[in-house]
């Protein structure tokens, strides 16, 4: 099993907050992000891939793909997991993959979600999923930034 | 002060922070405490001493980011108060830095409410849309959030000076008791934001560099001409000189000409964070930037009304550099039109734009900022005024002409584009040569600020100073881990 230091739920996916302030804070040196629509998406995977920082490795993957390739055999990276959709995320954890900690940091106000924090809105079914999540005891924290004062879901 | 000063300032404060009708330039500029300082201190009748308390805060906040939304202090409204107490209570720059430094913290304030309270406009836009009204989308997105956050912006302007004035006469009265103090406290900001700079670069031949003309400065006093010279002969060597600019079409039957891209950009640069609010973040500006490419591409009113609804929703990345989407928006936008087919331009843009702001924020902020207000703040600390606005204007210039190139380029190539942009950025060799020359910068300035109060007692002080700061970063580091 691979050591995945933070998995990340955010529309932006590889941005500015992430870049500047995450990738450097948990020493992250690897990104998986997961995301069907993009890994199939020809020019996306390129443009992210090619968007990537220095010294940080970048893989897309599918969840069906990520869940494979992140049971695979520890390589000594510290991996952050990126994705849009807490679906996926929940996805993953359902496949076993070993995942401590989901945090919240950008969900934008699309219809059916509701603003829950800040820049967080999600839809009902959404934040049940949240909870199941942190119910495996799996700690669930909305925080844009390392330093925020993490607002836990339970 | 008179009340005419009082209402100058507030226009001024406001103006700076909401980073709007300054065409997008206004946050690397006028936002930037050696350029509000001077501003300020125009306003009071001393330019040149508000620029050199400005340059103090300056270094206090010389690692700002912002990305996302995110905010620490406000560097602006810290700026306006040290140039007015250095001006109007005879404080010396670095006192006055000090004594403004607390007024930081009332200005996060406007910037979190600010970002809720705009959330009012979007819900009126969408209501407005909803009941069939075709809503003006620039009373939304633009005079109705910049009434509000002058009103705010006042409100916050008038609540530090108010607060300042009680401590007038306490100030001038005990002034000789004090003063040490303000210094001292002074001093201490400024080399905790060194230090945890030069930590945070994480490269050992940073502090070299930093070292080395730190040193040549206080032995030698060699004068800031020198290494402003130096440094823009270096960036001019390391500088990417084949950047595209393509503004040709090869497609003749085009609706939408130069002059609308530019006035579309132009909108977007004036307006991006006029209505920042949690809920869309730029998404109402990027569809107030898409107004006139409407008008010209629909006939009927309903149907401009639709189109530029389709694009108010959430929508973030980092302004110039993420221009590549919009151009390339605009494109395919005008081809749909022309052909009437459908396709997906939320799911376009929302890949593209997170992608755009992380490449953007770590070139923008992280290395062209610093860079360029780095040289500025050190020739402020030199006392050449007048050269210290020459980096802050190529600064300018060059997110001008990233943002320019990257909307035109958008549209005219394609988004290939934000593709080839990634890759000039990653390539920079400013960019992979920067903690180097921002260390040997600062190194520069540091001595400066040393140099500029020579005095036996100050400069006990200010070993004083910097001994404390480093034992409490040392400190704060530990109790962090």
């Amino acid at each position: 099993m691979k050591n995945v230091v933070l998995s990340r739920i955010d529309d932006r996916l590889l941005h500015g907050q992430v870049v500047v302030s995450w990738i450097p804070y948990i020493k992250a040196n690897e990104v998986v992000i997961v995301d069907n629509e993009y890994a199939e998406d020809e020019f996306m995977s390129e443009l992210i891939k090619h968007a990537a920082p220095e010294n940080i490795k970048v893989n897309l993957f599918s969840v069906a793909g990520a869940a494979d390739y992140l049971k695979g055999s520890d390589d000594g990276a510290r991996i952050l997991i990126l994705s849009r959709y807490i679906e996926n995320i929940n996805e993953l954890i359902n496949q076993n993959v070993e995942i401590k900690c989901v945090n919240v940091g950008g969900l934008g106000n699309v219809k059916g979600r509701e603003r829950y924090l800040n820049s967080i809105h999600l839809s009902s079914q959404e934040l049940d999923m949240l909870k199941a999540i942190s119910r495996k005891n799996i700690a669930v924290e909305i925080k844009m930034l390392p330093n925020d004062k993490a607002v836990s879901v339970e | 002060m008179t009340a005419f000063d009082f209402f100058l300032i507030s226009i001024l404060y406001f103006w700076a922070s909401s980073t709007a009708l300054s065409l997008g330039i206004g946050y690397y500029t006028v936002y930037r405490p050696v350029v509000s300082g001077f501003m300020t201190g125009l306003i009071l009748g001393d330019p040149f001493l508000g620029m050199a308390a400005g340059a103090v805060v300056n270094v206090i906040y010389m690692n700002f980011v912002s990305t996302g939304g995110s905010f620490k202090g406000d560097q602006c409204l810290t700026a306006v108060i040290a140039a007015a107490a250095a001006i109007l209570l005879g404080l010396s720059p670095v006192e006055a830095a000090s004594f403004a430094y607390p007024f930081g913290y009332l200005g996060i304030l406007i910037w979190k409410y600010r970002l809720n309270i705009n959330h009012i406009f979007v819900d009126k836009y969408e209501k407005a849309y909803e009941g069939g009204k075709n809503p003006d989308i620039s009373l939304y997105d633009g005079l109705y959030p910049q009434i509000l956050l002058y009103l705010m912006s006042s409100v916050v302007v008038g609540t530090a000076f108010f607060i300042m004035s009680l401590f007038d006469n306490i100030i001038v009265e005990y002034y000789e008791n004090i003063k040490t103090f303000l210094f001292m406290a002074g001093m201490f900001l400024v080399s905790y934001s060194v230090i945890s700079i030069l930590v945070n670069l994480k490269n050992k031949y940073a502090y070299l560099s930093f070292g080395i003309f730190f040193l040549a400065v206080i032995i030698f006093n060699v004068g800031s001409y020198w290494f402003l010279v130096a440094a823009a002969i270096i960036l001019f060597a390391l500088s990417n000189k084949n950047i595209r600019m393509d503004n040709k079409s090869s497609n003749k039957n085009n609706n939408i000409n130069k002059k609308d891209l530019m006035y579309s950009w132009f909108i977007w640069m004036n307006f991006s964070h006029s209505c920042y609010s949690y809920d869309r973040l730029q998404g109402l500006a990027f569809a107030h930037s898409m107004k006139n490419i409407f008008k010209k591409l629909y006939k009927e009113k309903n149907e401009v009304s639709r189109a530029i609804h389709r694009h108010a929703e959430f929508f973030n990345t980092e302004p110039n550099m993420g221009t590549p989407i919009h151009g390339y928006i605009i494109h395919l936008e005008e081809q749909s039109s022309l052909n009437a087919n459908n396709m997906d331009a939320a799911y376009i843009k929302k890949g593209m734009m997170g992608i755009a702001a992380g490449l953007g924020d770590s070139y923008t902020q992280v290395v062209l900022t610093p860079l360029f207000i780095s040289l500025s703040v050190m020739m402020c600390l030199d006392g050449s005024y007048i050269a210290a606005f020459l980096p802050i204007l190529y600064l300018a210039g060059s997110i001008l002409f990233i943002s320019y190139s990257g909307w035109m380029n958008g549209y005219f190539v394609g988004r290939e584009s934000l593709l080839e942009r990634i890759n000039t950025v990653k390539n920079s060799r400013v960019r992979q040569h920067f903690p180097y020359i921002f260390s040997g910068i600062l190194g520069v300035a540091s001595a400066r600020l040393i140099l500029q109060g020579l005095e036996p007692s100050k400069t006990v002080y200010t070993l004083a100073a910097a001994v404390l700061s480093a034992a409490v970063y040392w400190v704060i580091k530990r109790s962090k881990r």
